[in-house]
């Protein structure tokens, strides 16, 4: 029985177990050989061996013990000034017992830190770099301040290119013994290009059913916001149902929590699978960019997807009508 | 019943009749004294009128209607004494008031009318026997009758109403003929033209429906500024109208073009407020404003939807105030998961809980085993499994 989350228990331990971000890899494994890990920054999207490699880092250089070394602090649950001020401080300057002289410091999700405590923690960085240093993760590293870029040494992640996403998942399901056919795993990537975590969670559900993990299975687990869900809320909408679609898009967001931005992303996949003329593509392709960026702007999931809901009806309006 | 008023006061000329007074009564506004000074006018009477503010007590009763009562006038026209706003005479502080009119009439000489809204006030209970005292009901009149009124007074003015307009301030009204007068002389007086746009910010005095009329006046403004003003009438917080608008709008334009437009307009109102919480600045308010309001009124081109549409109260917003609860226990979860998986709350919920779900409701074995590591109470598997049903078989496969 398995007490764990697969995306946990199949976390590489060690920086040599992970197959991906090779070139990643190689530099934090030459860090571990010196035993000197300046200030870094890991950037890149959500899934991709992030947080693992600073973990896996950590525990490279301090063997099993790592945890009394480490501190892992969540930026989007403490974002304010006062972690920085309190937590972060009393952390970093307090000396280490061992060989390594520094402790090291993961601030995940960085970049939804505020400003104020960027800017506190870019003093805390400079003093106590003796003692302390940091790995700050972000999906944007852009969202950080300048100054503390300056003193980081950055780090690209990437998705994870198709093999390697399908080797990870495929040698989970041998261990777990189960069945993942080919097009299991088409599916997965279809949902997940990428996000790991998201592509071992996606199979941990479909597992859980206890049947071969056939696309059918994948896409039926992969919670409402699966394609086949954005689809029938992409043909409501075109055939004319405006308030049916805006219903099952609520639905989608507000019960089952799904995000504006995953929800984004597959209409634009969908967009291009439609049956529609290839100009209408494009044009809608236009407004789901315009969407895309009000999220990032911080707008509404509902009301901004409901007006591109609204303009594939007016497509939809216009196609039928020619 | 003007009629009957009249055969009344024509029979006090050669004669002094049985029911020496008349009590008119009714609601505000449907032309009780109006009659009475038409009537004294037709007839060539002297009308000598006292309301509420001048008479107050006894004496002062006795004294007016006392004198007025007794003798001709000096013009030689017969009289009619009109005692209107019976209603604000009260008890304690115009005391003997009413029991000093009662002497008077039985005393008269001239016809008495007493007019008041609520005849079945205890203190006009004397004015009850009808042999002494000739009662008359008015009622209000029916809508069509107002909205005919309301038409003539518009030709005659020469103002060019449209019937939509005439018809808004009929309803608002109520059968109140006065106040219905009042609006359409406050609004289309110096004007020549009178549209439902003019009419339609009447609503704001009734604060009952209120939300409703601005509603119409977005949705189906014809202006800029007719839809805009819609804010200032109402009286809730900018962000609880946004929602009304939102769930609305889409009901009442069926043409796919308009809503995409007006769909769009609210979805850059929406814009423009995300970007004064990112920012702080204030002043982007009236663009979120200008799109909400104008940007929807203006995505009608000349459609109307038929038949009648019904508000409803924005659906979200019932969400979320149901799932406050939820929403707590949801947090707990997510911290819970986040102990265990390097992730943060928003994450866990996000990426990790719909994939629980799925395990929760399909597989008890396995769901058991992870509720374990994550160290989920009764509850919390309950609400992940989705049913108590469920939960009880995860709780069941611990053993």
């Amino acid at each position: 029985m398995s007490f764990e989350m697969w995306a946990e228990k199949y976390r590489p331990k060690s920086l040599t177990q992970m197959v991906d971000q090779k070139d990643i890899v190689e530099r934090l494994a030459s860090f571990v050989k010196s035993r000197n890990v300046p200030h870094c920054i890991f950037a890149g999207p959500p899934g991709t061996g992030k947080t693992t490699a600073a973990l896996c880092l950590a525990r490279d250089l301090y063997g099993e013990a790592y945890r009394e070394h480490l501190m892992e602090l969540n930026a989007s649950d403490e974002r304010g000034i006062n972690v920085v001020r309190e937590t972060v401080k009393t952390f970093a300057r307090v000396r280490t017992l061992g060989e390594i002289p520094f402790k090291i410091l993961i601030l995940d999700e960085a970049d939804n830190m505020t400003g104020d405590a960027q800017q506190a923690l870019r003093r805390t960085m400079e003093r106590y770099t003796e003692t302390c240093r940091f790995i700050l993760i972000a999906n944007y590293s852009g969202k950080i301040i300048e100054p503390i870029q300056s003193r980081c040494a950055p780090f690209r992640f990437s998705y994870l290119p198709r093999q390697e996403q399908d080797l990870y998942l495929k040698h989970i399901a041998e261990t777990e013994k189960i069945t993942l056919p080919n097009d299991g795993l088409d599916a997965i990537y279809d949902i997940c290009s990428g996000d790991l975590r998201k592509a071992i969670n996606s199979l941990q559900a479909a597992a859980s059913l206890g049947k071969p993990i056939d696309s059918e299975i994948v896409y039926s687990v992969v919670g409402r916001a699966n394609p086949a869900d954005v689809r029938a809320m992409i043909k409501i909408a075109m055939n004319g149902s405006f308030l049916e679609a805006r219903k099952k898009l609520r639905e989608m967001i507000m019960k089952y929590g799904v995000s504006g931005n995953d929800i984004v992303r597959q209409i634009h996949i969908e967009l291009f699978r439609l049956d529609i003329p290839e100009n209408y593509k494009v044009k809608l392709a236009d407004i789901v960019g315009e969407v895309d960026f009000h999220l990032v702007e911080g707008a509404d999931e509902e009301v901004q997807l409901s007006a591109l809901l609204a303009k594939l009806t007016e497509a939809g309006y216009d196609l039928k009508v020619g | 019943m003007t009629a009957y008023l009249k055969e009344w006061l024509e029979s006090w000329e050669n004669t002094v009749p049985k029911q020496k007074a008349a009590f008119l009564h009714g609601p505000p506004g449907v032309g009780k004294t109006v009659t009475v000074e038409a009537l004294a006018r037709d007839l060539g009477m002297e009308l000598i009128e006292k309301n509420a503010s001048d008479y107050r007590t006894e004496e002062k009763v006795r004294r007016f209607a006392g004198l007025a009562s007794q003798y001709g006038s000096f013009s030689g026209k017969r009289r009619v004494i009109l005692f209107d706003e019976m209603d604000g005479i009260y008890g304690t502080v115009d005391r003997g008031a009413i029991p000093a009119l009662t002497q008077i009439i039985k005393e008269t000489r001239c016809p008495i009318v007493l007019i008041a809204n609520n005849f079945w006030n205890k203190k006009f209970a004397a004015f009850r026997d009808k042999k002494k005292y000739f009662v008359v009901e008015f009622k209000k009149p029916p809508g069509g009758e107002v909205l005919k009124h309301l038409g003539r007074i518009a030709a005659r003015e020469g103002i060019n109403a449209e019937e939509e307009a005439l018809k808004f301030i009929a309803q608002r009204n109520e059968g109140d003929v006065r106040s219905a007068v009042n609006d359409l002389q406050a609004l289309a007086q110096g004007k020549n033209r009178l549209t439902y746009d003019d009419v339609s910010w009447l609503a704001y005095r009734d604060r009952k429906d209120v939300i409703f009329t601005v509603l119409r006046q977005v949705l189906y403004g014809r202006s800029c500024n007719a839809a805009k003003q819609a804010i200032d009438m109402a009286d809730i917080d900018l962000d609880m109208l946004f929602e009304w608008i939102y769930e609305n709008a889409p009901h009442h334009f069926n043409v796919p073009s308009e809503l995409a437009e007006a769909m769009k307009a609210l979805a850059t109102a929406d814009l423009y407020r995300a970007r004064i919480r990112q920012t702080g600045n204030w002043k982007l308010m009236r663009y979120v404003i200008d799109f909400m309001t104008a940007g929807v009124a203006m995505a009608r081109d000349k459609s109307k939807p038929s038949g009648w549409i019904p508000f409803q109260f924005p659906q979200r917003i019932r969400m979320l105030s149901t799932s406050r609860a939820e929403r707590a226990k949801k947090a707990e979860i997510g911290k819970k998961i986040k102990r265990r998986m390097h992730i943060s709350v928003a994450v866990a919920l996000k990426d990790v809980l719909p994939y629980l779900r799925v395990i929760f409701e399909s597989n008890s074995d396995m769901a058991a085993g992870l509720a374990g590591g994550f160290d989920f109470n009764e509850d919390e598997i309950n609400y992940i499994a989705g049913s108590k049903k469920q939960g009880k078989a995860i709780l069941e496969s611990f053993a």
